[in-house]
């Protein structure tokens, strides 16, 4: 195909990746690229709101056997990897045996992958053999586990130990792919450098941190968009169900995309025609793109289309629910007494929440009305509760009645048995918008009385303070691995302290409703337990709940099908582009 | 000459030690919990730990340290903690970029504050002279940020003279086509301060007694500037260079990153940010013998400016 015809797509990062090894990594970016080198068994519809899981290298997606214990895959025959030297010229199918292989990896302490977390504590056998290899220096990926049973070439069937109804919601994470064992083992220690997987591109260049180029898998057997679960009353399905009507996908022959850490460049390069998207348009520029909510109208002219995403995220900020901190200083927000919990919510209520969404997110955040953001199975958009909404005289009145009072005159509280108050927010050194953030606090607090001090510390020092509760509050946030309220749920679980449970919130209550609502499956049922468990997440505080940010997503007109996925982070493979208006617009 | 050189590289040894030993210090200290960092968004202290061990981090001090001083003597850094990348490829593919920018930069802004130098002490206390140090002060006042922020909208979007951002794999297209903005901007920027110190050089010698005398011998203005007062000058320029010299092997980390440079100054940054040792290690244990080596070299160059220098 002549060079003028091929169809390019040329989009930014907001971030360098790290590499393309999917069961080492776990930035967005990186994990982004391996969507389209690599395939999952199962993954997510492209139009389908709320998200729905369909099956891609497998042939359905199975359901839950025995209780929910038991999840068998059956693969579509005739899946090849992409061509690589490993395989000396022979095509290579997708087995089995790959994702018993790839399963196992994420268990390697080798490999100390990011998301071992993953295929821990579930599947039968594979804790034991992960202990052994860290006795014995070697992971032993032949030994076979009944938890992981390949039956013959395409089926494999895992066995849980407990009823887990989100494990198909794993099976489609980026980084749960098959992969060839032949390729890991030849090129060892540069896995990140050699990707070879199934999917619909293949790695064809890479200048670390600079530039990364995709092109289409040869060996790709192809497939039509998914019209079953379009609304076609949606501008953005309808769009794309008419631009793609009858086509085999994908149809972009080459991706480039390019690493740009700043926000000025990338959003430059993007005015510039350089880029074709502009995903997740910096707050920053959002009244020169979008002066009150509409689109600028020379970018209007040029047919530009915003499409606005509320991300499945929330921020939150932690209190630290243990009497002491890490250190064995004394903790004044922790603690399960009435008057704790009385400190923690009058704090809560001080703070204004308006103020962080208009001034630091420049109006491009709804305020979290649950520990549960929209978009994730789960969610209750009818929830609505006072007890986070900002209401400083509340929590003026809460702080007196509780004995929280000035009681040495020096115009601050002090607690109840008449000790100064004073309470620490920890923050990121390196982050402009934290930084903001903790100003903010210091002067809500400041307004009720309450002496505040933001102490700043290296991004590292902040993840491991927060780990091991060396801390009184700190801000946070989270955005889902995969669309189910668990996933966020779990973060305040008592036995994931010193893991995602930041707070290190222990509450027998809370903790007996999770562990029912793992046993139940998606329905009324589990939605009451998640009501439940969030009012008690109101009723001690151990959070004040945050933002759910919007990102506006920009793209020129001559991209077509264009919708983004809340999970996926990347649509390339579902796009179109009309090289004509592209090129047009470069000249 | 060969004994004075054999002296100043053998003295190299201690000085390397002190820096491997403050580098290791530093990072201990201040330098976080890489585990903490690589481990991702849920981990347990089992896993934290595993890390560690894979990173050789829990091994006792001394012993880290020794693996450091035999990493430092063998140039064999390892893999960065974060990409599993070869450190010696990271240096490599990044100092390439670093320098197309760095190298052109300095040879253009101290020709041109040489230059401007001799002119504007040659007419010192002149409004011309004045002009130009209330302009240098101006300048020198801008943050960088400003600068690249706005050249990069004007020169980059606006005019669209230059690409905005971007890096290719042919070193002459990036010499010549993303390059120049870069490379404009570090000099409008370096070219001030430069200026305004080069021209004190001048005004120094321009009173010494040597230059009255040869003067009063008749000895015609341009010759005594171009000749004498150029010459002696040229030792504190000198070293003024050897100060500025080893800045260009690490770049500048604003100018690769707001033109997506893939430099070594990004590199560094990122490390820093990832806690990724072996990487901070590498580029500072470098960096300290690439200034060792150039002070060493500008020492030999002074004997070569100033007849009067010996190598004692």
């Amino acid at each position: 195909m002549a060079d003028a015809q091929r169809k390019v797509l040329r989009v930014a990062f907001r971030a360098a990746e790290t590499g393309f090894d999917p069961q080492r990594i776990f930035d967005r970016y990186s994990v982004g690229i391996c969507e389209n080198i690599y395939e999952t068994l199962v993954s997510y519809d492209y139009l389908a709101r709320p998200v729905k899981l369909v099956p891609l290298a497998a042939e359905a997606v199975p359901e839950p056997e025995e209780g929910g214990t038991r999840y068998t895959f059956r693969i579509k025959p005739g899946i090849y990897y992409s061509d690589d030297p490993v395989f000396h010229g022979h095509r290579r199918e997708l087995v089995a045996a790959d994702v018993e292989y790839a399963i196992k990896r994420f268990r390697d302490p080798k490999l100390r992958s990011p998301y071992e977390w993953l295929f821990e504590h579930n599947i039968l056998g594979l804790d034991e053999l992960a202990e052994r290899a860290k006795k014995e220096g070697k992971f032993d990926y032949d030994t076979k586990i009944p938890g992981i049973e390949v039956r013959g070439k395409y089926v494999v069937s895992f066995k849980l130990k407990e009823p887990n109804f989100n494990f198909l919601y794993f099976m489609a994470m980026p980084n749960v792919v098959p992969v060839a064992r032949e390729v890991i083992e030849a090129y060892d220690a540069d896995t990140m450098a050699h990707p070879v997987g199934t999917g619909p591109y293949v790695l064809k260049e890479w200048v670390r941190r600079s530039k990364i180029v995709l092109e289409r898998n040869p060996n790709y057997r192809g497939f039509e968009l998914e019209t079953r679960y379009a609304d076609m009353a949606d501008e953005w399905d309808r769009r794309a169900v008419e631009a793609l009507a009858g086509k085999r996908l994908p149809l972009i022959d080459r991706i480039e995309i390019y690493p740009i850490e700043d926000e000025q460049p990338r959003f430059l390069a993007f005015l510039n025609h350089e880029h074709d998207i502009l995903d997740e348009l910096p707050f920053q520029f959002i009244n020169q793109v979008m002066p009150n909510g509409k689109l600028a109208p020379q970018l209007a002219a040029q047919g530009v289309r915003v499409f606005p995403e509320l991300q499945p995220e929330i921020t939150y900020d932690v209190f630290n629910m243990d009497a002491k901190t890490n250190d064995g200083a004394e903790n004044p927000v922790g603690g399960y007494t009435p008057e704790r919990v009385a400190l923690r919510r009058a704090m809560v209520l001080a703070h204004d929440r308006n103020q962080e969404i208009y001034i630091v997110r420049k109006g491009q955040a709804i305020a979290a009305q649950s520990p549960v953001p929209p978009g994730v199975v789960g969610y209750d958009p009818d929830f609505r509760s006072n007890a986070q909404d900002p209401d400083p005289p509340r929590a003026k009145a809460l702080l007196d009645m509780f004995g929280y009072v000035d009681r040495d005159g020096d115009g601050w509280r002090d607690t109840p048995d008449g000790r100064a108050l004073t309470v620490h927010y920890k923050y990121n050194l390196g982050g402009q918008e934290q930084r903001e953030l903790a100003e903010l606090w210091v002067k809500c607090l400041a307004e009720v009385g309450i002496r505040a001090e933001a102490v700043a510390v290296q991004f590292a020092d902040l993840i491991n303070d927060k780990r091991v509760g060396k801390f009184q509050l700190a801000g946070s946030a989270w955005i889902a691995d995969y669309p189910d309220a668990q996933n966020f749920l779990q973060l305040l679980y008592g036995p994931n302290t010193e893991q995602s449970n930041e707070a290190r919130f222990k509450l027998p209550e809370y903790d007996r409703l999770y562990e029912k609502s793992l046993t139940v499956p998606d329905g009324e049922e589990r939605n009451r337990l998640y009501r439940e468990m969030t009012r008690l997440v109101f009723a001690y505080a151990p959070w004040r709940l945050g933002v759910t940010r919007r990102f506006n997503h920009l793209q020129y007109p001559w991209v077509k099908a264009y919708k983004k996925h809340p999970i996926l982070y990347t649509n390339y493979k579902w796009l179109d582009i009309d090289v004509a208006a592209q090129q047009a617009a470069m000249k | 000459m060969t004994a004075y050189v054999i002296r100043r590289i053998w003295q190299m040894i201690p000085t390397i030690l002190g820096v491997i030993l403050l580098i290791f210090i530093l990072f201990n200290w201040v330098g976080g919990d890489p585990a903490q960092v690589l481990a991702g968004k849920i981990s347990n202290p089992d896993q934290i730990a595993n890390i560690r061990k894979q990173l050789g981090v829990d091994q006792p001090y001394w012993y880290q340290l020794w693996v450091f001083v035999k990493q430092v003597f063998t140039f064999d850094f390892g893999r960065s903690w974060s990409t599993n990348e070869l450190v010696s490829h990271i240096i490599l593919t990044r100092v390439g970029p670093t320098l197309t920018v760095m190298l052109p930069c300095l040879a253009i802004t101290s020709t041109l504050a040489v230059l401007f130098a001799v002119m504007v002490a040659y007419v010192r206390g002149t409004v011309t002279d004045r002009g130009i140090m209330i302009v240098c002060t101006v300048a020198m006042s801008v943050s960088f940020l400003v600068y690249i922020i706005v050249f990069q909208w004007l020169f980059g979007f606006v005019l669209g003279w230059f690409p905005v951002q971007g890096w290719s794999e042919s070193f002459w297209k990036n010499l010549t086509y993303y390059a120049p903005l870069p490379i404009m901007l570090a000099v409008f920027v370096g070219l001030a301060p430069e200026l305004r110190l080069y021209r004190s050089f001048f005004l120094d010698e321009i009173n010494q007694d040597y230059v009255r005398t040869a003067r009063a011998k008749g000895v015609p203005e341009k010759k005594v500037m171009l000749k004498h007062v150029m010459r002696n000058a040229l030792i504190p320029i000198l070293t003024n260079l050897a100060i500025l010299l080893p800045g260009i092997f690490v770049g500048s980390f604003l100018l690769e990153v707001f033109f997506s440079i893939p430099g070594l100054g990004r590199e560094v940054v990122t490390a820093v940010n990832r806690s990724d040792f072996p990487v901070i290690k590498a580029v500072t244990v470098y960096l300290a013998i690439i200034t060792m080596i150039i002070n060493l070299l500008v020492d030999v160059l002074y004997k070569l400016v100033d007849p009067r220098v010996s190598f004692k």
